[in-house]
């Protein structure tokens, strides 16, 4: 072997050792951020956990108590009874419930429609369903608040899960159509030629085929029951009938009282408590849905 | 008596779902009575609740509160048409309205770019292909999770002047400089900042997934290629991932506007002071509902939504220089 040719060889192995290097280092530093990134999400989370197990006296220490020991589970007790949260939690599964089931069954229909049948027009109103999403809810807030007024039937449930009825939510019909159209059409041919109709065919053979859409809109739409402020503030006027969001509003006290932290910090971890569930039991098609939004710029 | 609270609005419930079906159905009938064929008859029959929905809860309602912001509106007394007099404070400043706008319109100016570059940054560090990622990405969805009214409160708590734990782990360095801890939701000079770095916090979370997804789905052979040219991973970036997710970054850059602009939850709960300032949805909730100016508060709502459709076309105009469709180059 030729001196040069040894030579180039050894070049080669310095720059395999150097890329060797380099990558490790990158790899390090990745690391580091990635850890220090989960940090800086956690220690809030941690915080809003340890504010809400301390005692009173602890809650305003300085320097601050990381580990409230022993820890103070009747924190949880306390200010759960200190407002009716109970009756606030079963109003709250209330709505929760009749809309997402409502939400649910006429968002895929109206989807189904949208992604499987060609009607004069459908691309226009397809594109106006889309151009909801960009309007501010509050536009239209007033004239929907004088027609459940008009109805009588202000205070009550109704103006937070009826709409529901009618497809409410455009991001879930856009979500639901593209899970459809991604359905192989034989199906329906097949179906239809054994004498299914529409219903039937969407029963028995559409939804099955997109039970992961179902389950991710099932996810949003349960947080987004579960979230929802602005409509029982405006809606809801007898205390008895608020949902644990506006409980909680009315928890905070006035402006001028100084909260209770400790019990505001139980009552967020109590709150939070279901959606984190949900989250683990169905993380996937949470994932799936979120990323499917994007795909379609 | 407990239940009775109930028991109505399952009953109209029902009847919602009755009428709304015989409704569906009474769209197929008459269509295929004019002769129309079966599938476009099953078609308009199946949108019917959202074309219904449309109509009742959304265009009727926009026309309704543009007539409605011409007017003096108590509920209680029919509206009177006061020409554009609750317009009057965009010309004037005798009202918070600009104060608010330019609340709102910093805050959306601030957070949307540092959130959508953020998310953006944190998914590109969570596609790498490292050993436990995915015990990392699933923390990093957290924020995601949490409902808006626990995040509010939670960072309500930490900017608590006294006891918050940001003024606690700031208090040396505002000691060095002589200041006073910041009144974080109290003072007009820290409240937009306190709201930005709130909205930060959300840069892990819904964003981010969308992002990380985009950026999976780039054909991995474009990489090889720019390899091969000796591209560096700046180089890769800027040449092939971006122009890549560039439609995705377009929707989140328009979604953040959207949402940003409307911010009203998070401040509710934040409670900022009157004096600190009021985002615009509040100034339409609390003109509206607590002070019953539903005129005035349709006007504010309007000028909300015109701001937001100037902003939306105006971003839609700009992606033409920086979206990069592929559909496009090759016809």
């Amino acid at each position: 072997m030729s001196a040069q040719a040894e030579a180039t060889l050894e070049l080669a192995a310095r720059a395999r050792h150097r890329r060797r290097v380099r990558r490790a280092v990158v790899r390090t530093i990745s690391y580091i951020v990635v850890i220090a990134g989960a940090l800086v999400l956690l220690v809030p989370f941690f915080w809003m956990v340890s504010s809400s197990l301390k005692e009173l006296k602890d809650v305003f220490a300085y320097p601050p108590v990381w580990l409230p020991i022993p820890p103070q589970w009747r924190n949880y007790l306390d200010a759960w009874r200190a407002v009716p949260f109970g009756r606030y939690l079963a109003n709250t599964v209330f709505v929760t419930v009749l809309g997402m089931f409502a939400e649910l069954t006429s968002c895929t229909l109206v989807a189904y429609g949208f992604a499987r049948y060609s009607f004069p027009g459908r691309n226009v109103l397809f594109l106006i369903l889309l151009s909801t999403m960009m309007l501010p809810y509050h536009v239209t807030l007033i004239p929907t608040y004088m027609i459940w007024r008009n109805l009588g039937l202000l205070d009550t449930f109704d103006p937070l899960v009826l709409p529901a009825w009618t497809a409410w939510g455009p991001f879930y019909v856009f979500l639901l159509r593209q899970f459809f159209l991604g359905v192989p059409r034989d199906l329906e041919e097949a179906a239809r030629i054994d004498g299914a109709n529409v219903l039937q065919t969407f029963a028995h053979v559409m939804l099955p085929q997109i039970k992961p859409a179902i389950l991710a809109v099932a996810v949003f739409a349960f947080r987004g029951y579960w979230n929802n402020f602005l409509g029982p503030l405006i809606y809801l006027n007898s205390m008895g009938k608020y949902t644990l969001t506006l409980g909680m509003y009315l928890f905070m006290g006035g402006v001028n009282e100084a909260p209770q932290w400790h019990w505001l910090m139980a009552m967020s971890t109590v709150l939070a408590l279901p959606m984190l569930v949900t989250f683990f039991l169905a993380q996937r098609y949470f994932i799936e849905g979120i990323s499917l939004t994007g795909l379609k710029g | 008596m407990e239940g009775s609270i109930y028991v109505g609005t399952l009953a109209r419930y029902l009847l919602t779902l009755a009428m709304m079906s015989l409704l569906c159905l009474g769209v197929y009938g008459l269509l295929r009575l004019g002769r129309v064929r079966e599938e476009t008859a099953a078609g308009y029959a199946l949108i019917t609740p959202w074309l219904a929905g449309f109509l009742v809860f959304t265009a009727g309602p926009i026309l309704a509160s543009l007539g409605l912001s011409f007017t003096s509106y108590d509920l209680f007394t029919p509206p009177k048409w006061v020409g554009l007099e609750n317009y009057r404070w965009l010309f004037s400043d005798i009202l918070d309205f600009w104060p608010s706008v330019k609340l709102t319109l910093a805050y959306a100016f601030l957070s949307v770019p540092l959130g959508v570059a953020g998310s953006l940054l944190v998914a590109l560090l969570l596609s790498m292909d490292i050993r436990g990622i995915g015990a990392f990405r699933t923390i990093y969805y957290l924020p995601a999770v949490l409902p808006e009214v626990s995040v509010a409160l939670l960072w309500r708590w930490i900017f608590n002047s006294e006891a918050g734990l940001l003024n606690v782990v700031l208090r040396p360095l505002f000691r060095m400089v002589g200041l006073r801890n910041p009144d974080w939701f109290g003072d007009p000079k820290f409240v937009l900042p306190a709201f930005v770095i709130m909205s930060i916090w959300g840069i892990f979370g819904i964003n981010m997934v969308v992002f990380l997804a985009a950026i999976k789905n780039v054909p991995r052979v474009l990489y090889e290629a720019a390899e091969i040219d000796g591209a560096g991973p700046l180089a890769k970036f800027w040449s092939v991932t971006f122009p890549q997710i560039s439609p995705v970054v377009l929707l989140q850059v328009i979604m953040g506007i959207i949402g940003a602009l409307q911010i009203f939850t998070v401040a509710m709960f934040a409670r900022p002071t009157s004096a600190a300032g009021r985002f615009m949805n509040q100034l339409v909730y609390e003109r509206g509902f607590l002070q019953l100016k539903m005129g005035e508060a349709s006007a504010i709502a309007w000028v909300l939504f015109v701001i937001i459709l100037a902003l939306t076309l105006l971003v839609f105009r700009s992606s033409t220089a920086w979206v990069y469709y592929e559909a496009e180059v090759r016809k």
